[in-house]
């Protein structure tokens, strides 16, 4: 397979990770396209899987308080990594601080099955390195306008699975769902696309069933 | 210098080094250090504490990689460095790297002086699994000289790119800032590989008071408010 | 002037420290003074300085389950010219010792070296403070030249080697910050401590055990106040 993030093509890494070890799923894609919300959403509609999050978002003790308020996910489960003001380095050139955090976790937890790592807000060319995932979804969101799928880039164009997140907002801001659906499936010779509103779907159903059949 | 000590010594080698800043986070966030003009003196000072530190053993675990041994000597050294490490925030980052950089190296196949890099890293994990970062950096390098070089440019380069991304600094500037510092650099590593082949005990201590207190609150400081950096 | 002074206190046969040995050289001068069991003894400078040509050395063995307290009356002085000083710690098993100097003072034309050697039995406790000045007031201090080695049945515990006088070092973030005033606070202790932090002082747990609380202030006082504040704080309370 061609190692050229740019060159979209299916993802042929598809075997199952080495024995034992949990699945690894990535969360990426631009700032405030909602991936905390799908991150939060994912936990609560897989409560029955062994579980936890590595967040290389800016991220304090305050975020965990919410979380654990919001009773998503015990903030045990979740490991917080300093990226040194570059998120895109840490998910792709220079992994080792995300996988020591995968390693904290897996230590703690040994039943672990699945570990969600989401990335910092980043642009349209920040993809995992395969080295640290298995497999990994891609957010933008409607708001940030209907030419983003057409744009393409490494994160749309070869994500595992495209989310076009905030459906719900499309009238507000003048956005063509079909445009952006169409111009998704076109750059992605067939990986799938998911389009989703956290307001009429808070558990986000499609993907949580694309990340069971990653289990 | 060889091939395989720039390796180690470039930015974009994955061992975890862009994560630290060498206190200048904690520095920035507390408006001690703002403009081009502050960083010279940042620099220099930690070349010639921590730096050198880092660079002696660094230069120390180089000669005892290519030496024969005992079994305790990276037990040794690992004591020795903590004892010259009193602030539990400097250690913590110093593991975290070495751990990292342990990780990098470990799956190169690297020609160390003993033939075999892998096995003498096992040993070092063997005796602590979160090893320093100056003592894994000397067995990876391959030499003694190496070793001091990598880790005193380490010492200054990590907290300059960290500067350029905290501070919005020239990287151009800055830049010149560090080749400006090469015969400093160059001084520090040779006095390093002077110290390479001496009693562990009897290897220098260069202290620095203010970095350790900036390592403090900086770990303190993550606690509760936002720090990029894990140092 | 070349002094040498040696101490050394036991456990008599009804459990009360005494001092065996007490030899002094001017100006190196131990006062001794018994209190309840532990032996208390006062340090003394009978003369000026350390000044150009002293060479000072202080040896002290405190034998099993001794307990003292060695206590500087005084600020030392760091007059012009090279000295310098060493004292020695030999502290046996079960052993609490107080090593508590007063403040030293690093005048303009001081060239002085100090060491402090320390060598614990395993379960051996020696607490100790420094206080050093970086010149009278409204002057650039001299040269020192620092070295502490704490071992701890041979493992080491603390070793540390402090340069002040060059500027480039006192006046940057990574050494003295600008400030006049360097005080830490050593507990060498099997004894876990807990972190603690403020803008210029920790205290941190040290890895072999023990802690040392660091503080850089402007002026003695502050200092020596910040240190006994964080000595008495509870731990888990930070609010200084």
């Amino acid at each position: 397979m061609s190692f050229d993030p740019t060159v979209a093509e299916a993802d042929r890494h598809d075997q199952a990770p080495a024995a034992g070890r949990a699945v690894r799923i990535g969360v990426g894609g631009p700032v405030g396209s909602g991936k905390t919300a799908l991150v939060a959403a994912l936990c609560r509609a897989l409560a029955d899987v062994d579980l936890a999050v590595v967040t290389n978002d800016i991220y304090t003790t305050e975020d965990a308080e919410f979380l654990r308020r919001a009773g998503v996910l015990d903030p045990a489960r979740i490991e917080a990594v300093r990226t040194g003001c570059c998120p895109h380095t840490a998910i792709r050139d220079d992994i080792t601080a995300n996988l020591d955090a995968v390693d904290s976790l897996a230590e703690r937890f040994p039943g672990l099955r699945l570990v969600i790592i989401e990335s910092g807000g980043d642009n349209l060319t920040a993809v995992f390195s395969r080295g640290l995932v298995d497999h990994q979804i891609f957010v933008v969101d409607v708001a940030g306008g209907d030419k983003v799928p057409r744009k393409g880039g490494p994160g749309v164009t070869t994500a595992d699975l495209l989310v076009i997140n905030k459906t719900d907002l499309a009238p507000l801001v003048g956005a063509d769902l079909g445009v952006m659906s169409g111009d998704a499936h076109r750059v992605r010779n067939g990986l799938p696309v998911v389009l989703q509103s956290l307001v009429d779907t808070p558990d986000a159903p499609a993907v949580a069933g694309w990340v069971r059949d990653r289990l | 210098m060889s091939v395989l000590a720039m390796l180690l010594a470039d930015s974009r080698f994955p061992g975890g080094g862009h994560v630290h800043s060498g206190g200048l986070e904690e520095a920035a966030a507390r408006g001690l250090l703002r403009a081009e003009a502050d960083l010279p003196p940042f620099l220099t000072a930690r070349l010639r504490t921590a730096g050198l530190l880092a660079a002696v053993f660094a230069a120390a675990s180089a000669h005892a990689a290519g030496s024969p041994r005992g079994d305790g000597v990276w037990d040794v050294l690992d004591a020795e460095l903590d004892a010259r490490t009193p602030s539990a925030a400097a250690r913590y980052a110093s593991r975290v790297q070495g751990k990292a950089f342990a990780r990098a190296v470990g799956v190169m196949v690297v020609p160390s002086v003993d033939g075999d890099c892998g096995s003498t890293l096992r040993a070092v994990l063997a005796a602590t699994p979160r090893p320093h970062h100056a003592i894994v950096l000397g067995v990876a390098a391959g030499s003694v000289a190496g070793a001091a070089r990598v880790a005193a440019y380490l010492a200054v380069s990590g907290p300059a790119s960290a500067a350029v991304r905290l501070l919005g600094l020239d990287p151009l500037w800055v830049n010149g800032v560090v080749a400006g510092m090469v015969d400093e650099v160059e001084a520090v590593a040779g006095e390093a590989v002077r110290w390479a082949g001496c009693a562990p005990a009897e290897l220098p201590a260069p202290s620095s008071p203010g970095l350790d207190l900036l390592a403090e609150e900086h770990e303190r400081h993550h606690r509760e408010e936002v720090r990029l950096f894990v140092s | 002037m070349r002094a040498r002074a040696d101490l050394a206190v036991e456990v008599d046969r009804h459990g009360n420290t005494v001092v065996g040995t007490l030899r002094c050289q001017a100006p190196l001068t131990l006062v001794p003074a018994r209190a309840n069991g532990s032996a208390l003894v006062h340090l003394v400078a009978s003369a000026a300085g350390p000044l150009g040509g002293d060479d000072l050395a202080l040896t002290v063995r405190v034998g099993s389950g001794a307990r003292l307290r060695l206590v500087g009356v005084a600020a030392t002085v760091l007059l012009s010219g090279a000295s310098r000083s060493a004292v020695t710690f030999e502290i046996g098993a079960g052993a609490v010792v107080e090593y508590l100097p007063g403040p030293t003072v690093v005048t303009e034309r001081a060239e002085h070296e100090a060491s402090l050697v320390a060598t614990l039995a395993r379960d051996a406790r020696l607490r100790t403070r420094e206080v050093l000045v970086l010149g009278r007031a409204g002057e650039p201090p001299g040269r020192l030249d620092t070295r502490t080695s704490v071992t701890r049945d041979g493992r080491p515990v603390l070793r540390q080697r402090l340069l002040v006088g060059d500027p480039a070092l006192d006046r940057s973030l990574p050494g003295l910050a600008g400030r006049r005033v360097l005080a830490t606070e050593s507990d060498f202790s099997p004894d876990e401590a807990e972190a603690a932090s403020g803008q210029w002082w920790s205290r941190s747990p040290l890895a072999a055990g023990g802690s040392v609380v660091t503080v850089l202030a402007d002026d003695a006082a502050t200092a020596t106040r910040r240190l006994a504040e964080v000595a008495e704080k509870t731990s888990g309370d930070e609010s200084l």
